[in-house]
């Protein structure tokens, strides 16, 4: 009998334990504190120079707006730089953070398989803030598009110019 | 057999539904007396012209029946009072007049009626305020302290309710989003805009909040997004006017955006 009660007395003692374990977790996980407090990568680039791709992205619900850039060097399509700026929750200014370390020094295909799953488990995100990652992984998509989309327009005033000099001549 | 099946059925509808006044159950006997007529004819008859037209019978009598009780229940929308019975005179039934006691919550009672406001996007004038106070005076939980467990529970839920009425009619945009959401239609949390014009313009501005030295300029930036909003507060009330929800909710992301930007600056100021 005493065995038993002595078994709840220290049943109990461990379930206060777990109820405080509890509500620490609760907090922002270290990595979004860390992200928030030193963020890497925060700035902007030109929006017009052709190496630079523009993903602006927001999520109405909550009123954020993220803007990732990359640099992408032309010969070899590999981001040799990445910048962001986000306006928001810290949940979403470390999921832009965490993106910009990702994408550097990786292929833009490469860079197109991350997922917000990945994002939020690096900074193991609660569940009300994984639209947070996704909207990062939005941004990368975005910027990507942008990029690729002037490198198009580019390509298309290439093909105009020597046809023009071809009527000139 | 089919007799008895006949039987069995018809009391167990009767007995579903205790809750019946004593002109209505005699109505029920009467009819259950001539579908019982009409069932006793079917089994002598064997012919399957008759049994068609008893089942028709029996059905029409069932139609009857649920007519009957369906008039039952507008009447019951009046609900009486859980304490002293007494009858309310409109729908709107949060406290009884006569004994004074706290009555249950009723979710169709949407926020505009407890108001007595008509469901529109603007309120401008009405003293919600007054009407607010008036609600807690009569339930409040204070009140009811030495009153039943039962009566301390809806006193709870129902001034937990007038205070998440009065806030959400307050502000022009929870009020908007309520309206919205009183049609059926939610804004979606996860969906991400790429809206280029809206965000680089929401992005200009929080630049501009982030980089403003003075309360001045702050005030200035203040304003302007205040102009904003009104002007899409208009284009959500006409949108909702004409029942095209699309442009309402884009009006509505747009007004979260300048109400986000307006709560930065007034942490700032």
């Amino acid at each position: 009998m005493l065995r038993v009660g002595c078994k709840k007395f220290l049943g109990l003692g461990h379930q206060k334990n777990q109820s405080q374990a509890q509500i620490l977790v609760r907090l922002y996980h270290e990595r979004v504190v860390d992200h928030y407090n030193n963020p890497r990568n925060v700035g902007s680039f030109d929006k017009t120079d052709p190496n630079v791709g523009t993903g602006l992205v927001g999520a109405p619900a909550c009123g954020d707006v993220m803007k990732l850039q990359i640099k992408v060097d032309e010969e070899s399509g590999k981001i040799v730089d990445a910048c962001f700026k986000t306006f928001g929750c810290g949940s979403a200014i470390a999921s832009s953070s965490v993106a910009t370390e990702w994408v550097k020094g990786k292929q833009m295909e490469e860079v197109l398989s991350i997922k917000n799953t990945q994002i939020a488990k690096h900074l193991s995100l609660p569940p009300v803030k994984l639209h947070c990652s996704m909207l990062a992984e939005d941004a990368i998509k975005a910027a990507i598009k942008d990029y690729e989309a002037k490198r198009a327009k580019l390509g298309e005033n290439a093909d105009a110019v020597p046809a023009e000099k071809a009527v000139n001549a | 057999m089919s007799i008895r099946k006949l039987w069995i059925s018809t009391f167990a509808i009767l007995r579903r539904k205790p809750r019946s006044s004593p002109l209505f159950s005699a109505y029920f006997n009467r009819n259950l007396e001539s579908s019982r007529f009409f069932s006793c004819s079917s089994y002598h008859a064997e012919k399957s012209g008759i049994f068609e037209s008893c089942r028709y019978r029996f059905t029409m009598n069932l139609m009857l029946y649920e007519k009957n009780f369906c008039s039952d229940s507008v009447d019951r929308r009046l609900s009486k009072c859980w304490n002293c019975g007494a009858v309310a005179d409109s729908t709107l039934f949060l406290a009884c007049d006569s004994c004074r006691s706290v009555q249950p919550v009723d979710s169709s009672v949407d926020y505009f009626q407890i108001f007595g406001l008509e469901k529109n996007y603007e309120i401008h004038g009405e003293n919600i305020e007054g009407k607010y106070k008036d609600w807690q005076k009569k339930l409040h939980p204070d009140l009811v302290h030495s009153k039943s467990e039962k009566e301390k529970e809806y006193a709870a839920e129902q001034s937990a309710r007038v205070i998440d009425a009065y806030r959400t009619l307050s502000k022009p945009l929870s009020r908007a989003m309520y309206l919205l959401e009183l049609e059926g239609i939610h804004v979606e949390e996860g969906k991400t805009v790429s809206d280029l014009e809206l965000l680089g313009e929401i992005m200009e501005i929080r630049e501009a909040v982030e980089e403003a030295t003075n309360s001045q300029a702050l005030n200035q930036i203040q304003s302007q997004i205040q102009g904003k909003f009104e002007c899409w507060f208009e284009s959500f009330g006409k949108a909702l006017q004409n029942r095209k929800f699309e442009d309402a909710v884009t009006s509505i992301q747009r007004m979260t955006y300048y109400e986000r930007a307006n709560e930065e600056i007034v942490k700032k100021l």
